[in-house]
């Protein structure tokens, strides 16, 4: 029985932040949802799937953000309410959409919820989507609390159907990835028939009348965020300084302002649409005081719209002290936190604040230390990218002519860093690696005499090196693509892709085979086991030779943890102390210094390395590394 | 000053100052070979190492290695150590036909496998790309195939280490001055163990006056001739100096000049001509087609002549007086390119007495 199922109105369970955001999708009946996975959002497509059965939903792993949009787009043509969801680089993607789907209207209730991840806890970038909302005229809703979380999402289906546009729901990873207790509402079962008005064409043009109509049902936005329940003010009428909020920034800020005692001084007006503002609540607080003080993640978005808002209204309210990011009281990226909003307050209102000790914090990562082994941020034992880095980087080296590798988005993208033998030289958006490299093969004529390679996983050669490849192949661009196939969309939890046979729900699929695929474009294409090392780097080598067009080698093995959980261990490895050279010439601990696999240690009592037997996932590529022959392997 | 993989890497890696040998490969998993070039894998924080002790470009003390040769130190300045010099060639038609001059080194090395001296030899073969490598012989037949030269040097002493060895063979080493030079090293070294160089009990040296560097070399000849293959490479004495390519039936002459840019840089440092750290070294004869120019160097290397000459193996005549001056010149002019070179290099490559440095500049003089 799938949690965020249960038809217990009344009932209170401890939630996911993103559980919550789908239970609150459930709560509005919605039929279709759509996504591709990315941190922090992966959760609300995840439990949506285990709720499709019973539910009678769509629910689905799009190959990426933008189909996944128009995937639910074409439920609320046909009157379904749909939801996608996807992070902040996924709005990116989607966006080319999203900013033609606003002139063209919605039907059903569509929710687009954007999981922000400030501070780049699991992304290559820092962003904040709101903007997006802004030019796309878009209602936005940033829930603060996980019952909100629930609540505003639901909330969002009926803002979406008055004004028959898109909406959008701004998370962020500390409200999606934390949990707390949530009240259910009653779990309806729409009957609504899906059918497409043939007489109403959805259509982005003509531009210019859509976009006034657009404006149109922004202004009538602007009324219906005046009275959402979700606005809060706490504070006395007229307080010293008002603390404006969204989203995260609420918790931070209270627990700030009690931690100080300063609830008698300060007003906090927290909002649930920072986009359109709700204008009239807004003034009439900046009334009531002098010195504002912004507090969000990440971008002063907030904080501007406030500013604008202000502009227009100066005359009528008097003038301000605004802090914030602009002022540098609020650090102008990463995640805030209640210390940063405490040290703002104790400046701003002049109250005396003790941040924690630093011995304390010394004391709390020391006793941490004793809890947690010592790792760098690397691949998982066993993990398939190891080996195949091994490999890139063993083929380059020797080649001798400076190739490179541009990285792309996946735990591949480790490959920058120690784990990878910092092979890596790039890394940007999905599919960028294949791109670049279809831009690198062009640049021999300008003298360029490096070989090019781009690494690209299974999940993301789906997503956006398609067509990537299908361009370097038609512009005659030459380099060599290493598709690391580890038959799964590893970094994000596993999600099930094109190339696995199984759908978000667990139904067979067909298998879109990466070689087929390859080979149809015309492509050069080779198969080789990471694990087998040397004729990995032989068939690395081989291709580096290849001058001419686009080659690629697929790089088949199952991620580490997938098969851990499918299988045992595939070797049973172990270090024979007596041939093991140690820190001798001749191998100089090559496996714990250089190859560094979490399952082999260095132990320093007996200067021999050692397989730790709870880590090591038995893949057996250390016993092919071995100068001495010293890590045996026999099948488990 | 490291004398591991960091002052191989620094001294000579980075430097172009590789020979090619071999010495180094197969010790550990740091360094491998890849198209005639050394390449370093992986950073080695060792202080001491074997690459760097074995390497006959890092600190090489030529006189300490002659005493440990010969009982003597680096004295005769123009060859080396000399018991016995004469022209020599094989009888045997399969070893004359298939080799670069007269075919002498495949049949010693046949003669001393045949006749149990040694069990195995480490000499240098040729793949379909010109691509030299070492191989470990046992017989006949796997000798022949790998006569000729192509002017490039080949990681030969890597098959040394590399093996597979029984454990009890006596092995032969065919190699060039530099290759010769480290098989001393790797003898002589503190820190050698678990490669087989002790029981290498044969040492058959080859004349050298520069070698040529694969990979521009190799790329050279691709677009000259492009996929069709090239039979045989040969150097035609002076003054003509020309090389020789037959390729399929034809036969294509390209001048000296033009690949000279291919030529080691480690060459330029190079004292030695003659492989004057063998028990027994071959070149050519100049003026003399079909015909090898033999030096023996030890009773070993002695030994096996009067085998070769009392089995018929060898056809030997005495050599010449005026090609024997006018060989010794040459090795001479080598070793005072060689020390002119080093004189101008910050880093100390080779230690010789000062006596003989000034012994051998003098011989230029006059």
């Amino acid at each position: 029985m799938s949690l965020i199922a249960q038809d217990a109105p009344g009932k209170t369970i401890l939630l996911m932040g993103n559980e919550a955001i789908a239970r609150g999708a459930l709560e509005a009946g919605v039929k279709v949802c759509a996504a591709y996975p990315g941190n922090p959002s992966s959760e609300i497509i995840g439990s949506l799937s285990s709720a499709a059965d019973a539910l009678d939903l769509h629910v689905e792993w799009s190959v990426n953000e933008k189909v996944a949009m128009e995937v639910v787009a074409a439920a609320s043509f046909a009157g379904l309410r749909g939801l996608c969801a996807m992070k902040q680089n996924g709005l990116n993607v989607a966006s080319d959409f999203l900013l033609n789907l606003n002139l063209s209207g919605t039907q059903g209730g569509l929710v687009v919820v954007v999981a922000d991840d400030p501070g780049g806890i699991s992304s290559t970038n820092e962003e904040d989507s709101r903007i997006f909302a802004k030019i796309g005229d878009l209602p936005l809703l940033e829930p603060a609390t996980f019952q909100e979380a629930k609540d505003m999402t639901k909330w969002a289906f009926s803002l979406s159907e008055d004004l028959r546009l898109p909406v959008m729901v701004r998370s962020v990873t500390r409200v999606s990835h934390a949990r707390g207790n949530v009240r259910l509402d009653v779990l309806p079962r729409p009957s609504t028939k899906a059918r497409f008005d043939i007489s109403r064409p959805r259509l982005a043009f003509p531009p210019f009348p859509s976009h006034k109509a657009l404006h149109q049902k922004l202004d009538r936005a602007r009324t219906l965020v005046e009275s959402s329940p979700y606005n809060i003010y706490r504070g006395p009428n007229k307080p010293e300084l008002l603390l404006l909020t969204s989203g995260s920034g609420w918790m931070y800020s209270l627990e700030a302002v009690m931690n100080l005692g300063v609830q008698d001084r300060v007003g906090l007006l927290k909002l649930s649409t920072t986009w359109p503002l709700p204008a009239n609540l807004v003034l009439k607080h900046l009334k009531q005081a002098e010195t504002i003080l912004f507090v969000e993640e990440v971008d002063p978005f907030l904080e501007n719209n406030v500013k604008e808002l202000f502009a227009q209204h100066c005359m009528e309210i008097g003038l301000k002290r605004f802090y914030g990011k602009a002022a540098g009281t609020i650090p102008s990226a990463g995640e805030i936190s209640p210390e940063i909003v405490s040290l703002a307050l104790q400046g701003l209102l002049k109250v005396s604040y003790k941040p924690r000790p630093e011995e304390y914090t010394k004391k709390a990562h020391e006793a941490a230390a004793e809890l947690v082994p010592v790792r760098t941020l690397g691949f998982c034992a066993g993990c398939p990218h190891r080996a195949t880095y091994w490999a890139i980087k063993r083929a380059l080296t020797l080649d001798g002519r400076e190739g490179f590798v541009l990285g792309d988005i996946g735990c591949y993208g480790l490959g920058w860093g120690p784990s990878g033998f910092s092979q890596m030289k790039t890394i940007h958006a999905m599919g960028s690696g294949a791109g670049l490299a279809a831009g690198f093969g062009q640049l021999e004529r300008f003298g360029l005499s490096q070989p090019v390679l781009a690494v690209c996983g299974d999940s993301t050669f789906y997503h956006a090196a398609m067509p990537a490849l299908v361009n370097a192949r038609y512009n005659r661009s030459n380099f060599v693509l290493l598709l690391l196939d580890n038959s799964a969309t590893a970094m994000t939890g596993f999600q099930p892709h094109p190339g696995t046979g199984r759908t978000a729900t667990g139904k067979e699929a067909p298998v879109l085979d990466l070689r087929v695929i390859c080979e149809s474009f015309g492509a050069k294409v080779q198969v080789t086991d990471p694990f087998d090392l040397a004729a990995t780097t032989d068939a690395m080598l081989k291709f580096l030779q290849d001058r001419e067009g686009v080659k690629v080698l697929i790089l088949k093995r199952e991620c580490a943890l997938v098969r851990s959980k499918k299988q045992k261990k595939l070797f049973q490895v172990e270090v024979d102390p007596e041939r093991c050279l140690g820190e001798a010439c001749g191998c100089n601990r090559l496996c714990t210094r250089v190859f560094k696999c979490p399952g082999l240690y260095w132990d320093r009592t007996t200067g021999k390395a050692r397989i730790d037997e709870a880590i090591c996932s038995g893949c057996g590529v250390c016993a092919e590394i071995c100068p001495a022959s010293a890590i045996r392997k026999e099948v488990a | 000053m490291n004398k591991g993989l960091k002052g191989l890497e620094s001294k000579v890696l980075d430097r172009s100052q590789c020979a090619a040998c071999g010495a180094c490969l197969s010790l550990c998993p740091y360094l491998r070979s890849w198209k005639g070039r050394t390449v370093k894998l992986h950073d080695c924080d060792l202080s001491e190492g074997r690459c760097f002790s074995f390497c006959p470009r890092t600190e090489v003390d030529l006189d300490a290695l002659h005493r440990f040769v010969f009982g003597k130190g680096y004295e005769d300045i123009e060859t080396g150590p000399v018991r016995r010099v004469v022209m020599a060639r094989a009888l045997a038609p399969e070893f004359t036909r298939r080799a670069q001059n007269g075919g002498v080194v495949s049949a010693l090395i046949a003669l001393a496998l045949e006749e149990s001296v040694i069990q195995a030899a480490v000499i240098t073969e040729r793949d379909a790309e010109l691509l030299p490598q070492g191989r470990i012989v046992k017989k006949r037949e796997e000798v022949l195939s790998c006569a000729g030269s192509s002017y490039v040097t080949g990681h030969t002493l890597e098959a040394l280490n590399r093996g597979p060895w029984e454990g009890n063979e006596r092995i032969g080493v065919v190699g060039l001055p530099c290759q010769v030079l480290a098989v001393a090293r790797m003898k002589m070294s503190p820190l050698e163990e678990r490669t087989p160089v002790g029981r290498v009990d044969l040492v058959v040296g080859l004349f050298c006056t520069w070698a040529l560097d694969y990979r521009p070399f190799a790329g050279f000849l691709k677009e000259r001739f492009g996929d069709n293959p090239i039979r045989k490479l040969d150097i035609t004495p002076p003054p003509e100096r020309l090389l020789n390519v037959t390729v399929g039936d034809e036969l294509h002459q390209i001048p000296l000049d033009e690949i000279r840019a291919f030529i080691r840089p480690s060459c330029q440092v190079c004292l030695d001509m003659t492989s004057e750290l063998s028990d027994i070294s071959v070149g050519t004869v100049e003026g003399e087609e079909g015909w090898n120019t033999v030096i023996v160097r030890t009773e070993r290397g002695e030994n096996l002549l009067h085998r070769a000459e009392s089995k018929g193996v060898l056809e030997t005549r005495a050599y010449p007086e005026d090609k024997w001056t006018h060989l010794k010149e040459a090795s001479i002019l080598k070793k005072q390119r060689g020390l002119n070179v080093l004189k101008d290099v910050q880093e100390k490559y080779v230690t010789l007495p000062q006596r003989v440095i000034d012994a051998i500049l003098k011989e230029v003089a006059s």
